[in-house]
């Protein structure tokens, strides 16, 4: 075991058992995956991405490029998790990815041999010809060669879940900047929400060895989330990663139950969390820069920060003999805490000539080798895995070696700024610190700590406790500044270094997309120098990872190319994610038949019972079809529904049409401005067929409108466009015409609506309204509508209307009478032979009887186009009229609506059919139409049609070609008139 | 995005509907420049980088429309109010 | 969603019962069918007036805010501009009784439009954090606060009752499965008892 005899945060009163790769170890609570492998000695653990080379385990964190894993198994399998992040729990699996037959000898790491082909764009230049291998041949091998985790074979069988937050004060980590930011608001009584993505908040006070007040670091922290958890307006979300700001609004995902094997009974696996939060304060840290050296992916070679992480709070030593190799001052405190701690920390490597005599004193004093003005040109490894064993170097212009099993590399730190460029801010180069620190940041949003290039923890404390106290005293709170402890600073001097020249071997940038140096000098060569074209010509920080590790290298190497500065070369930005995000998170509960609500009609209990068939419309479930014992196709049973309603009588639930109230002196006015024709004249008691059109002057909706009082009329949508009429109409009084009297109320839900339709249907009526309720041809004449009761007592709005064009009446009852009201119509109309009818036959009928439905209304089609020129009022101004005037709309050539049949009855018309002139050629010039609607007709024994053709009623008896290519009919139809039964309208005036 | 909602104070910008430029009145139907005045009102739009007068309707809400003053390039929402004044 | 609703159909209420861990017990939810209730919409102009005559005739003080009010056995929630869903705790003719207003009010019967569901228990507020995105601290939100808007795509409008955690909620009726599968869902977690009123 490489676990240190004692130290470290994770409790080592509980061991825990895992597997990786098959075999069985021990680490403890607290423990990653990565830190629990590496105390066992666990160093190759994936193969890269491209060249398939063994590669270990870089850092303690989020920025891992190399220590990917597949997390659990079966359906639980979860690709693609970094072992630095994963929390180690009892029975936990996990097994490297991107190896055959194994890990440590695997088959395609040949592709190391041939990397000189594979470097950047050879996608773009090796895969060129010809053109049909890619599918059959290319992309298949790349796939299997190229790749990172396999997803989960299965349905994912747990759930996720969304949540809503809100706070005065958003706090984005939990480390020395964050705890006092959190403090200071908290204190102050502003609420709080401090997130960290991590299981123990302290970020880096978990981390260092130093010493706040008279406490260690780790204590402090400690201490200060326990009073924090204490404040009731505080709320802290460990394993929460804030992904996101999106227009002052949060994006975060708690891994709820990730650090366990299952989820626990009903608990989620992970939440999506929506915050809104008055002011936030990004203090995400910084993150360690490796420096680019050949063979610097050699499983050993890690970063320095890190390799002090595992010691100090997983207890671990990353290796037997541990050399350092740096450019900076931190790299030296990481050395100088691993060996205090007890790892046989060697030799310090840094690229400058002199350092400050007190931190040589100290290695001195520590027996640690220094080489300054050295850096390291090579690493050797072991022959299976790789793992390190020796390193070569460079010192003025000797050469040297030195064994070490591993390396702990400092190139300096890059802040955390990604989320201040989610509303487009640009991080500006910092030279004193080499570091982009943040540019512009979002509204409301401040940084502080390392994530703005401040390193000392002293700085960082105070800067973390000022910027909460502003927060909360921007919002009104009375905050005063939390007081300072007394911190011992360490040195940060660092000189700018990137790229070690003339080093052996391939020099890795981009770790998880495996670009090297090399790749950068392609890519320079070629001339993809602008830094947004270098990203995405190499793929450099293009993986999972987003170059946490390799952009500002990659960009300060295309600098050095090019000759120009830093801050001239700029950076590419960082979008949101800011982590990777499961789909299922941002799913939620919303999936399978609960992706969205489903609206139930009131009788749909009963139409189950009746075998209903349902279908979607919209939100709604419809009855579609009644199929009976012995139908086996839905057409048989639809001709006979529609039959039935011919012959005798049926009903159907129309609940789902919108239906809307409007009262008040103005409404007859209002009306007649949103409709074309007028409704002002309407007699109490009476429906009209209206037709609306947008301001543009196509038509937006039909439908019947009553007036059940002088100042109280009702109005039905078409079902698709209940919501957006109602928003039209509250425009049109909001703020088009303020000074109407007129009030409108949804009653779409309030009235259960059933239609009963054919020639025995004022029979069935009369036997379910109260008595003395007349529905005689006089007391409900042809488009009547009046109240009265029915059922023994039951209010009721009975409309005489017809959609089938048989004689028919819509009853509309209070919803919660709905089902009873179908269950009584029933009773009454079993001696006629009551048919329930689904939505199939209402179409048949519909079109039969030749009325425009959604299909003609297809926000293309003007009044004029549908056959209702003549309806449009001269007499008056109603929205869409002057446009409606426009020559284009008016142009008589533009196709209008008509009928048609097939010449040979035998044919199926199909609705999207073109017309085309007999004998023109098919194409779009010669184009002269489509239809619209099609049905199957009972009542004639074929096909019929409904459609716009250019000229249409002028064009009735002739014959055109409806011309299907989609589905290969081509063949004659007769214009007719649309109303193919009845065009007098005798039947529903009888 | 949150939207202040004078009625309801602020909401998520997915419970309104959105319209587009306030500045506009819908021209007198009767001019004799009717068409030109309606062709420019339907169909022509500026396109400012900035300050914009913009309608919402809250239709999750209050179901008022809401004449919103956004800046189109940050987002920052300078003021909201009810269409039509008080009822 | 969970799978605490495998068993039921989208197009069927869940039946009632406790749904989540055996013996945990966050948060209860009953269903009932509203008494009787009404729109009230002021006339143009007329809202000084209704508030005048609401006040002179049925004792109710119209708050144009979206805020709950009781009096007289009627409840009144601000639910826009000059509208207030109008909530009788006893079955009545909830739109004779509101007659004397229609000088200055449209009234509009909403009894059969809609479905209460009321949510108590110490987790309500971590029920609802799943759905509502409007801020339900007691600071924020207090007893007879009231909001209309959308809960996983339903529009709802509700108020919080006096008392520590509860709160009522009217959904229309078509939606009633669909917003009883979201509370299941994301209740299931604390422990969700759900019945009818008998």
């Amino acid at each position: 075991m490489s676990r240190l005899p004692s130290g470290g945060r994770v409790d080592r009163a509980r061991p825990l058992s895992f597997r990786f790769d098959g075999k069985t170890y021990r680490g403890f609570a607290g423990d990653t995956l990565a830190s629990a492998l590496l105390a066992n000695q666990v160093r190759l653990v994936g193969r890269s991405f491209k060249y398939h080379r063994p590669r270990g385990i870089l850092s303690a964190g989020p920025e891992e490029p190399n220590a990917l894993v597949e997390l659990r198994s079966g359906d639980r399998r979860e690709p693609n998790t970094r072992a630095t992040v994963a929390e180690l729990y009892d029975g936990l699996d996990a097994a490297s990815q991107n190896r055959w037959p194994s890990l440590a000898l695997d088959a395609l790491s040949l592709n190391g041999l041939v990397a000189p082909f594979l470097g950047a764009g050879f996608y773009y230049k090796t895969f060129m010809w010809p053109a049909k291998f890619w599918e059959s041949v290319y992309e298949p091998a790349i796939r299997r060669a190229a790749g990172l985790g396999r997803a989960a074979p299965g349905k994912d069988p747990d759930h996720y879940d969304k949540a809503h937050a809100f706070c005065d004060v958003l706090v984005i980590g939990a480390g020395p900047a964050g705890l006092m930011a959190a403090l200071a608001a908290g204190r102050a009584g502003a609420r709080v929400i401090l997130a960290d993505e991590d299981f123990l908040a302290g970020g880096r006070l978990n981390s260092d060895v130093a010493r706040i007040g008279d406490e260690p670091s780790h204590a402090f922290a400690a201490r200060t989330v326990a009073e924090l958890a204490s404040l009731p307006n505080v709320r802290i979300m460990t394993r929460t990663s804030v992904f996101g700001i999106y227009d002052g609004e949060y994006g975060a995902v708690e891994r709820v139950s990730d650090h366990l094997a299952t989820p626990a009974p009903f608990q989620p696996r992970q939440r999506l969390w929506k915050i809104a939060a008055k002011r936030a304060i990004l203090c995400a840290g910084a993150t360690e820069r490796p420096i680019v050296f050949g063979g610097n992916d050699r499983p050993g070679v890690m970063l320095a920060g890190s390799a002090r992480s595992y010691a100090n709070r997983y207890g671990v030593a990353v290796g037997k003999s541990v050399a350092f190799f740096a450019n900076n001052d931190s790299a030296w405190t990481s050395a100088f805490d691993m060996k205090v701690a007890g790892v046989n920390v060697t030799t310090l490597i840094d690229i400058r000539r002199e350092v400050a005599p007190a931190l040589a004193a100290r290695a001195k004093a520590l027996g640690i080798d220094v080489r300054t003005d050295t850096q390291v040109t090579g690493t050797t490894g072991q022959p299976f895995g790789g793992a390190l064993t020796g390193l070569s170097i460079r010192t003025g212009g000797r050469n040297g070696r030195l064994a070490a099993d591993t390396l702990a590399m400092s190139g300096g730190w890059s802040p955390s700024v990604h989320l201040t460029c989610h509303h487009g801010g640009k991080p500006v180069w910092q030279e004193d610190i080499a570091a982009f620190v943040p540019g512009r940041t979002p509204p409301g949003l401040s940084v502080a700590g390392a994530a703005r290039g401040t390193y000392g923890l002293g700085d960082t404390l105070a800067e973390g406790a000022r910027r909460g106290t502003e927060a909360a005293g921007d919002l009104g709170f009375a905050a005063a500044l939390p007081d300072l402890p007394a911190t011992e600073d360490t040195p940060a001097g660092i000189t700018a270094f990137w790229h070690v020249q003339g080093s052996k071997g391939p020099a890795f940038v981009d770790q998880q997309n495996d670009v090297t140096a090399k790749d950068l000098g392609i890519a320079y060569k070629e001339g993809f120098r602008a830094v947004e074209l270098m990203k995405r010509y190499t793929t450099l920080g293009m993986a999972t990872d987003q170059g946490r590790t390799s952009n500002v290298n990659g960009l300060a190497i295309m600098a050095e190319l090019t000759g120009a500065s830093i801050m001239e070369t700029g950076t590419t930005i960082f979008r949101p994610p800011y982590t990777p995000v499961s789909l299922g998170v941002l799913g939620g509960h919303h999936r399978g038949k609960d992706f969205r609500p489903t609206r139930l009609t009131p009788t749909h209990a009963w139409a189950a019972e009746q075998g209903a068939v349902f279908i979607e419309t919209g939100p709604w479930l419809r009855a579609q079809y009644f199929p009976k014992a012995g139908e086996t196709d839905w057409l048989t049973t639809v001709n006979r529904e529609a039959k039935a309603v011919r012959a005798s009588v049926g009903l159907i639930d129309v609940s789902t049409f919108g239906k809307i109230d409007l009262q008040g002196r103005d409404v007859g006015a209002f009306l007649d401005r949103v409709y074309i024709n007028t409704f002002s004249t309407l007699a109490v008691g009476k429906a009209r067929y209206g037709v609306m059109l947008r301001e543009d002057g196509i038509v937006m909706d039909d439908g019947t409108t009553a007036r059940l009082a002088p100042e109280h009329y009702v109005m039905t949508t078409t079902t698709a466009n209940a919501a957006k009429v109602f928003q039209h109409l509250e425009f049109c009084l909001q703020v088009l015409w303020p000074e109407l009297d007129v009030t409108l109320a949804s009653v779409s839900e309030q009235w259960a609506q059933i239609a009963i339709a054919g020639p025995r249907a004022r029979d069935v009526l009369a036997r379910v309204v109260d008595t003395g309720v007349d529905v005689s041809n006089e007391g409900l004449p042809f488009m009547g509508a009046i109240e009265r009761t029915v059922m023994g007592g039951v209010k009721a709005r009975l409309f005489r209307l017809s959609f089938s064009g048989e004689l028919g009446y819509e009853i509309a009852v209070p919803a919660r009478y709905g089902e009873a009201l179908a269950r009584a119509l029933m009773t009454a109309g079993e001696e006629f032979g009551i048919t329930p009818y689904g939505i199939e036959a209402l179409g048949v009928m519909r079109i039969e009887k030749g009325h425009v439905s959604g299909n003609e209304l297809s926000g293309q089609t003007s009044a004029g186009d549908l056959g209702f020129g003549k309806m449009a009022s001269t007499k008056k101004d109603y929205i869409g009229r002057v446009m409606a005037a426009r020559p284009g709309l008016k142009d008589p050539d533009r196709p209008a609506f008509v009928g048609f049949k097939p010449v040979d009855k035998g044919q199926r018309l199909r609705a999207g059919a073109h017309f085309l002139t007999i004998g023109a050629p098919a194409d779009m010039a010669h184009d002269e139409g489509y239809m619209t609607s099609v049905a199957h007709s009972p009542h004639l024994g074929h096909w019929i049609g409904l459609g716009l053709l250019k000229n249409g009623p002028a064009r009735i008896g002739e014959r055109v070609r409806a011309y299907d290519p989609v589905r290969g009919n081509d063949f004659e139809v007769e214009v007719c008139s649309p109303a193919f039964i009845d065009p007098n309208g005798e039947r529903l005036r009888g | 995005m949150r939207i202040p909602c004078p009625y309801c104070g602020a909401r998520d910008a997915s419970e309104f509907a959105y319209l587009g430029d306030a500045t506009l009145t819908r021209p007198d139907p009767a001019a004799p420049d009717a068409d030109e005045a309606f062709h420019a009102y339907v169909y022509l739009r500026d396109n400012p980088a900035g300050a914009h007068s913009e309608w919402w309707y809250h239709s999750g809400g209050c179901r008022r429309w809401v004449k919103v003053a956004r800046d189109t390039t940050s987002h920052a929402i300078a003021g909201a109010e009810l269409a039509g004044g008080a009822r | 969603m969970t799978s605490a609703l495998d068993t039921f159909p989208v197009t069927q209420m869940p039946a009632d019962g406790h749904y989540g861990p055996a013996g945990i017990h966050g948060v209860s939810v009953r269903v009932f069918d509203p008494p009787a209730l009404a729109l009230l919409a002021a006339r143009r102009g007329g809202a000084s007036a209704l508030t005048v005559a609401a006040h002179a005739t049925l004792g109710l003080a119209l708050a144009d805010a979206p805020r709950l009010a009781r009096a007289n056995g009627l409840g009144t929630i601000g639910a826009g501009p000059g509208r207030w869903l109008v909530l009788a705790e006893a079955p009545e003719d909830l739109t004779a009784r509101l007659a004397p207003l229609a000088a200055h009010a449209a009234i509009t019967e909403q009894t059969d439009g809609y479905v209460g569901f009321e949510l108590s228990g110490v987790r309500t507020r971590d029920v609802l954090a799943k759905g509502v995105a409007v801020d339900l601290d007691p600071a924020a939100f207090p007893p007879g606060a009231a909001a209309t808007t959308n809960v996983a795509h339903i529009n709802v409008t509700f108020w919080r009752e006096p008392g520590e955690e509860r709160f009522v909620f009217l959904v229309a009726r078509s939606y009633r499965v669909a917003f009883a599968r979201f509370l299941i869902a994301s209740g299931a977690e604390y422990g969700i008892a759900f019945a009818h009123r008998g």
